[in-house]
């Protein structure tokens, strides 16, 4: 095996990895702190990159750029899907939740069939989607930047979560839901905050990947299982954990790639992650 | 007369469809201490927490300070100066000791007074600040409910609801704890206290209430309850 190449990979691997830990964040907020199974994750990620792929066509810029309107527009949907879909789940039993939420992914899964069609949409004239040579080592711009943004998002989110009080009364409402009113935490407005939040997360890293991928309407799948074996394996660790197990899934990714085939990616991380829960039950960073 | 800081009239509450509190007339008035008894299952912590708007209420007018609360969201009945030491604690486990305090500061009013409240649980507490970096679910059973009573402290409350604050803790700590909760009447918060120590609660409350099967079956001040007969009997207290 060629290591020139192996290296190449890796590198890929990580950089892919940070962009996985930025989608997996919005779903650990969202479990973590309202205790939503949000299933869809990835579908939200697949709707965004349409969007992102509508807006770059319309105004003819790169993806990344879409994301000055695609994150506060994803805040918003998901604020709204938040006070029309979930609000009326919180606390019901999980079959009932699991049942809501997986069918709100396949109503956006058929919305973006039945408007573009099973067809790959992305956007022809990228700005970065070109590599940066090391001797015989190359290395994706558009993939670099994409890492580079979600490492800052995610430092930012932990800011938010660590530093300030809304990011209290959320780590509050998180240990103990019942009693956070009891602190005058308004705990609805929390619950919408991080929703939105998370939804929009899934817009950033949409509109990153869109920068040298495409975008079909299954491409949400993929997200919401890589989204959801991080957040496992990521267990207890808040934004820690998340960065970690994205990081191990990214390289697995790329080891699986390179050592076996690109089909096999799925079926490495997956094996992976059963080892994982076999050995640490609560995810690699639980302190129990 | 004064208006009484809190007044519940003829309230009828619950969960859903089950009811449990079936015409409950109480109240506090300013400075006071009251102490609210009754056996298992009366209904004493679903008064508080019916008061805090956090069960259905069904009929029945709750003003605080003359003015009705009954359609206030709990969030902002904490603002308004009420607040509770729920039952069983109901810390933030996973936070640390200070950040338990922090957020029991976090309504606006009470965050421009964080150094002065902060500075006042530890002196009230002084484990408290030793342990500000220890995590709270690792505390001791005496350490957690001193935790609880200074997060619920940290809000500047009018109004304090302490639920059964003494339960499973040792001897002394419990007199420690009524001990506070008159050094802190003393300091003008009034207090609305439910308890099993029966005897100890009627001997700092100014008045009591027995409550039983939904209903205040008895009120009185605090040491005439103590020598009631029908309550002697009921507690056993000799
Ligand atoms: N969340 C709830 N949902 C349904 N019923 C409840 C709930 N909480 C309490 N109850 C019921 O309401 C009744 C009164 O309970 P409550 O907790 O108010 O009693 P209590 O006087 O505080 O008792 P204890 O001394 O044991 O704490 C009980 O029959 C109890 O089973
Ligand atoms: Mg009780």
């Amino acid at each position: 095996m060629d290591p020139i190449l192996v290296t190449n990979n890796l590198i890929d691997g990580v950089l892919m990895g940070m962009l996985y830990s930025l989608v997996a964040l919005g779903l650990a907020l969202i479990f973590g702190v309202m205790d939503i199974i949000n299933f869809p994750h990835g579908d939200y990620v697949m709707i965004a990159a349409y969007i992102s792929w509508l807006i770059a066509m319309a105004f003819w810029v790169d993806p990344s750029v879409t994301a000055l309107l695609t994150v506060p527009l994803f805040f918003l949907f998901g604020v709204a899907i938040y006070k029309s879909v979930i609000h009326p789940i919180l606390g019901a039993e999980p079959l009932i939740q699991i049942a809501v939420t997986v069918g709100l992914g396949y109503v956006l899964e058929n919305i973006a069939l039945a408007i573009w069609h099973a067809e790959p949409k992305s956007f022809p004239a990228p700005w970065f989607n070109f590599g940066l040579n090391f001797g015989g080592l190359s290395i994706s711009v558009a993939k670099l930047i994409a890492a580079t943004v979600s490492v800052i998002s995610l430092y930012l989110t932990h800011w938010l979560l660590t530093k300030t009080k809304f990011g209290l009364a959320m780590r509050a409402t998180s240990a103990n839901r019942l009693i956070a009113p009891l602190m005058g935490i308004d705990v609805e407005k929390v619950y919408s905050v991080t929703f939105g939040l998370g939804i929009a997360l899934t817009a950033l890293g949409a509109s990153l990947y869109m920068m040298w991928a495409q975008t079909n309407p299954y491409l949400g799948s993929s997200f919401s299982l890589l989204a959801w074996v991080i957040v496992a394996m990521g267990g207890l660790g808040g934004v820690v954990g998340v960065i970690y197990s994205g990081l191990i899934v990214g390289v697995l990714e790329a080891l699986g790639n390179t050592f076996i085939s690109p089909s096999a990616r799925l079926a490495v991380i997956y094996l992976a992650f059963f080892l994982v829960l076999w050995f640490r039950p609560r995810g690699l960073f639980a302190k129990r | 007369m004064s208006t009484p800081m809190l007044q519940l009239r003829s309230v009828e509450a619950g969960y859903g469809e089950f009811r449990v509190l079936h015409g409950i007339n109480l109240r506090v008035d300013k400075g006071e201490i009251v102490a609210l008894v009754g056996p298992n299952g009366a209904g004493k912590t679903t008064t508080l927490r019916t008061i805090l708007h956090m069960t259905t209420l069904y009929r029945g007018e709750i003003t605080f300070e003359g003015k009705d609360i009954t359609k206030v969201p709990t969030h902002k009945i904490v603002e308004k100066g009420i607040t509770m030491v729920p039952e069983g604690r109901g810390l933030f486990n996973p936070l640390t000791v200070y950040e338990n305090l922090l957020a029991g500061a976090y309504t606006k009013k009470a965050m421009e007074k964080l150094e002065d409240s902060l500075e006042f649980v530890y002196s009230l507490f002084p484990r408290l600040k030793e342990r500000r970096s220890q995590v709270a679910g690792t505390l001791s059973g005496g350490e957690a409910q001193m935790l609880a009573i200074a997060r619920a402290l940290m809000s500047r409350p009018k109004f304090l609801m302490l639920d059964e604050p003494s339960l499973g803790l040792a001897p002394k700590i419990v007199l420690e704890i009524f001990d506070t909760v008159v050094k802190l009447r003393d300091l003008g918060t009034t207090i609305l206290i439910v308890e099993q120590h029966v005897k100890n609660s009627l001997e700092i409350a100014d008045r009591a209430y027995v409550m039983e099967m939904g209903q205040i079956v008895l009120e009185g001040e605090g040491r005439a309850l103590l020598s009631d007969e029908r309550l002697r009997k009921a507690y056993l207290i000799i």
